[in-house]
């Protein structure tokens, strides 16, 4: 088995969607913790050499280092022998796909207002926020829909490596103030989510126990 | 507004067992929630030992605790357990308020003035929730919405019968506070999926309608 580490800050979304999609496919992955807030670390001269673009996470093997949080997610999936997270059919492996986008690109919005909310980085919190509802309100569609043609998760019957890029930004929002109140389906969907094998909760997602 | 009588604050099946939600009624914040055994509960959102939103807790059993201190009621609004006390017997006073609770018609209602226990239970027809839409606009402006599209509307206290297309429907109608709301859309059990999804559709046509106006007039 391939060496796996995760350059990891625990509070921040990105590096949890790593470590929730390991557990989920049983990878071990050592964590180098970096001090993101308020120590900066990740734009030190050293973590400049392994990320120009002075981000977390990173992920190091023997052979690649990847910096993309989907870049990574894929990779670990792809890593599982059972590939549970990866349909197989097209057109399922498409709609994955443009979910994983829409988490990657789309919903960064949401980072962006949470990390403005709780780790002082500058930017403008009330139309980030309202950019972050609009985009839930497309989730909550979405699930809205796919609850009446039976299916329990973005890409279909199945969870796939979607439903858990997209699963932070949800179950966080409430580090920027948006409650849960107005998105039932989504709520239903967390609790599938939820109930996934070797899922893990990070600060600001209770487990409830 | 001094509405009055059943006023529906979710669709049933949306509040699963064991879980719990937020909501408003006229900006009354209210934690709606269903216990394992499947019975449903409507009260004040707000935990009595520091005001934390009883609807971020969590459900066990016939219980729901609190997700600051684990501060857990049971159905009757009473706290029963303090885990950083787990010894003391928990004064009865402290408690958290309840309103009036019922499910009819897929939905789950509480009554106004909240605490107001009716007698007479919501005449709602049997009908499958299909969801909540949730809009950022007046309760009259959806109504409004809705008659331009709907034909046969008829309204009856928070409930209104409108048919869409060929769907007979039944709207739950909720003021959430005066700039947000709440349809709580249902049908006939035998609709169609297909007829289903294109309501969707519609509806989702009907709130970008309904809130496009008043976002360009806030800018």
């Amino acid at each position: 088995m391939t060496q796996l580490v995760l350059h990891n800050y625990d509070l921040d979304d990105a590096c949890y969607r790593v470590r929730l999609v390991a557990s989920c496919c049983d990878l071990p992955v050592e964590l180098r913790n970096v001090d993101m807030f308020p120590g900066m670390e990740q734009v030190s001269p050293p973590y400049l050499k392994l990320n120009p673009l002075g981000r977390l996470p990173i992920l190091e093997t023997a052979d690649v280092t990847l910096r993309h949080t989907g870049a990574i997610l894929l990779y670990l999936a792809g890593l599982d022998p059972q590939k549970r997270l990866l349909p197989t059919e097209a057109s399922a492996l498409a709609q994955m796909m443009d979910w994983l986008f829409f988490a990657e690109r789309d919903l960064s919005v949401a980072s962006t207002a949470r990390a403005i909310s709780i780790m002082d980085v500058p930017g403008d919190g009330p139309a980030t926020i309202a950019q972050t509802r609009a985009l839930l309100r497309i989730m909550e569609d979405h699930m809205s829909a796919q609850e009446i043609k039976g299916l329990s998760f973005f890409a279909g019957e199945e969870i796939t490596l979607a439903d858990l890029a997209l699963f932070p930004a949800f179950a966080l929002s409430r580090d920027c103030n948006i409650d849960h109140d107005a998105f039932p389906a989504l709520r239903l969907w967390a609790r599938r989510v939820r109930a996934t094998p070797g899922f893990v909760v990070m600060p600001g997602i209770p487990d409830y126990h | 507004m001094s509405e009055t009588g059943w006023v529906p604050i979710a669709l049933s099946r949306f509040i699963a067992p064991g879980t719990s939600a937020g909501t408003a009624v006229h900006g009354a914040e209210i934690v709606v929630w269903r216990d394992t055994g499947g019975k449903a509960h409507a009260w004040e959102d707000r935990c009595p030992h520091r005001g934390m939103k009883m609807s971020f807790g969590f459900v066990r059993g016939d219980h729901i605790a609190c997700l600051y201190h684990g501060w857990e009621y049971d159905e009757t609004g009473t706290c029963r357990y303090i885990p950083a006390h787990p010894d003391l017997e928990v004064p009865p006073s402290i408690c958290v308020t309840r309103y009036a609770v019922t499910e009819a018609g897929g939905m789950i209602w509480t009554a106004l003035p909240l605490g107001d226990m009716p007698e007479v239970e919501p005449n709602a027809p049997d009908m499958d929730g299909l969801r909540s839409l949730y809009i950022d606009a007046p309760l009259d402006a959806v109504l409004a919405g809705v008659k331009t599209v709907a034909s046969e509307v008829s309204q009856t206290g928070a409930l209104i019968t409108a048919t869409l297309g060929e769907a007979p429907l039944t709207l739950g109608l909720q003021t959430i506070d005066a700039d947000h709301s709440a349809l709580h859309i249902t049908l006939p059990s035998d609709t169609p999926t297909a007829t289903r999804l294109s309501l969707l559709d519609q509806f989702a046509t009907l709130r970008r309608n309904v809130e496009s106006p008043l976002k360009e007039a806030a800018q």
